[in-house]
């Protein structure tokens, strides 16, 4: 008979979800779904609100990522006033981002996967967390939360609180910063930049212990999106978008975010409230594309900061010219991590960051605008329709998780086809089609634009939809 | 002794946030001689400020109705820890296990009324965060009691 395997709720992600896996007449996994199960609204309930009011109102979609948000709101308000960015609210806009990338990608690393790499995929789940890995490696433990103190310091001292500062405004920033938080961002930098180190070191001497989850967990062929620089490398706040396919062809260069609708198609599905994004060319599913630090690094040619560009160079050389196993999303994070303390150190290394000129002021000037920035989860688009008087009509919100979407299904059905064994389902099978899902760091919250963190539930069902078992944490 | 005062919770969901409010109306000869943060969750970095501070309290909206009241915070060795966000305990065994902190940890329960997104309190809300004020002021002047 046939049956489906449902892991509800997923854990150590944010927001909620669930996974079905269904097997066929012979017991054997079919295919698997990863479903989104909650739903937010941000897009409609903005509708009728001063497109000033967006950074502030577009920072409450997310408390982990809420600084990108900011950034994509804010640059759609420029786009909407039809301003130059006075120079030094740039350099902010960028420094808070990296502050934004690093502590998400420390909490997902340290807090959240690291427990699977250094305690083991099957180890006690109830000691395989932030807590179990504090018991192990203390040092690494705690320097994982000294960093995303860190990126949490950074947000706070520019946007005034660690949580929705809504200190992006359309024309630049609100405050500029003053010499002392400068400072104090200064002296972090060699703490984190030795932290950054050990986690990456630490990575990568584990890869080697996991080939059977390198080789069956997301490892597949897609296309990578991501932002690039003018000169091709690594760009998280403003440029062109490039993407590459399996094999590191080019199949697309020089892309306008402004003009994201005309390559980016959005399917949908009735069983997941996230959208499923496609490069349009290619159509759904067969343009599925991911994005993210894997995507960045695949897109990009060189990192632009010394230790970054070594380590990029290296894991090219390893890995090939387009990683395409999903699992190396974890080290991908640890050479972003790096890249952005050398970033950080770059620009509070720039007296012209203390430039008092942070906003450009001008009345409204369009009725449509498009900001785009990379989030710590990939690119992210906010699209914005306005009435004369300001007032919105309609935003689109085009979401990072969202476009991993394709992709983290496409991960859970391989790991669960490889690992599961539906005659005799582990705890640990199943920590691995989790684990799935987590190499993409998924944000459901933003991406259902939902409260709350996410548990996971895993069920067994016929090809009728009944449920024969059921796993919950 | 060094007392952490943290309020947990988001003003924008009405009650949720009264936290925020019991840091507000607290006596401020006594606050300041204590650490006060206010946030909309607790995340692992704060466990780091937990060790240094012999007492951390806890703040946070409670959807059981009652009065407020100050627990403590007894087993702090549950590991759950399944997203982003940790609560009291999770913290107070992070902070044990990171950095072999000895202190104590409170949980204050403020019993709301409202959680609907929105601004203000509702009145229960409102005057459960003068009682919990108070029982944090009384700890605050004699914090070696507790």
């Amino acid at each position: 008979m046939a049956e489906r395997i449902l892991i509800s709720p997923v854990t150590r992600i944010e927001g909620h979800a669930k996974i079905s896996i269904y097997l066929n007449d012979s017991n054997q996994v079919e295919s698997a779904q990863f479903h989104v199960v909650e739903f937010r609204g941000f897009e409609k309930f903005c509708e009728g609100r001063p497109f000033h009011e967006m950074p502030g109102l577009m920072a409450r979609v997310c408390g982990i990522c809420p600084v990108s948000h900011v950034l994509a709101s804010s640059k759609a308000g420029d786009a909407l006033l039809g301003v130059e960015v006075p120079p030094a609210a740039v350099r902010l806009r960028r420094l808070i981002n990296y502050g934004q990338i690093l502590q998400s990608h420390a909490l997902s690393f340290f807090h959240l996967s690291a427990p699977d790499l250094l305690l083991g995929f099957d180890s006690d789940p109830a000691q395989r967390n932030v807590l179990g890995l504090a018991e192990r490696d203390p040092d690494m433990a705690r320097r994982g939360v000294r960093l995303r103190q860190f990126g949490q310091r950074v947000i706070e001292l520019l946007g005034g609180k660690r949580i929705h500062p809504a200190w992006g405004t359309p024309g630049g920033v609100l405050n500029p910063i003053d010499g002392r938080a400068r400072d104090e961002i200064a002296g972090w930098i060699p703490e984190a930049l030795s932290s950054v180190q050990m986690a990456l070191g630490r990575m990568k001497a584990l890869i080697d212990q996991f080939p059977e989850e390198i080789e069956n967990i997301g490892n597949f062929p897609s296309l990578f999106l991501g932002t690039v620089s003018e000169t091709g490398g690594l760009e998280y706040y403003d440029g062109p978008i490039r993407i590459v396919d399996a094999e590191g062809n080019v199949v697309a260069e020089g892309l306008d975010p402004q003009r994201y609708h005309t390559f980016i198609g959005e399917a949908s599905e009735e069983w997941s409230y996230c959208k499923f994004p496609y490069y349009k060319p290619l159509g759904y599913p067969g343009g599925a594309y991911r994005v993210g630090p894997l995507a960045r690094l695949n897109v990009a040619t060189h990192a632009g900061t010394p230790l970054a560009d070594r380590e990029l160079r290296e894991f090219k050389q390893r890995f090939g010219p387009t990683v395409n196993q999903s699992f190396h999303y974890h080290l991908a994070r640890c050479i972003e991590m790096l890249h952005c303390v050398e970033k950080i150190d770059e620009l509070v290394s720039d007296p012209a960051l203390l430039d008092k000129h942070t906003r450009a002021r001008a009345g409204q000037n369009r009725n449509e605008g498009i900001g785009s920035a990379e989030a710590p989860r990939g690119t992210l688009f906010h699209h914005y329709w306005v009435d004369d008087s300001g007032l919105m009509t309609k935003a689109n919100l085009l979401i990072a998780t969202g476009q991993n979407n394709i992709a983290m299904n496409k991960t859970v059905e391989q790991t669960a086809k490889h690992f599961v064994d539906p005659k005799k389902v582990t705890e640990g099978m199943l920590n691995r089609v989790e684990a799935g899902i987590r190499c993409y760091d998924p944000c459901l919250s933003c991406s259902t634009h939902a409260l709350g963190k996410m548990p996971m539930v895993l069920e067994v069902r016929d090809r009728r939809g009944a449920v024969l078992s059921r796993y919950q944490r | 002794m060094r007392v952490l005062l943290i309020a947990v919770g988001n003003p924008l969901r009405r009650d949720d946030g009264i936290a925020h409010r019991v840091l507000e109306i607290l006596d401020p000869d006594l606050a300041a001689g204590a650490t006060a943060l206010a946030v909309h969750q607790l995340t692992p970095e704060i466990a780091e400020d937990f060790s240094r501070h012999e007492i951390a309290v806890v703040i946070d909206a409670d959807l059981d109705p009652g009065e407020a009241y100050l627990e403590e915070v007894l087993d702090p060795d549950r590991p759950a820890l399944l997203g982003h966000e940790l609560d009291a305990t999770e913290v107070a065994a992070l902070a044990r296990k990171l950095y072999d902190w000895k202190g104590a940890c409170l949980l204050c329960h403020v019993p709301g009324a409202d959680f609907a997104e929105g601004g203000g309190f509702s009145d229960e809300a409102e005057g459960n965060a003068w009682r919990a004020a108070r029982l944090i002021e009384e700890l605050l002047a004699s914090p070696s009691s507790t």
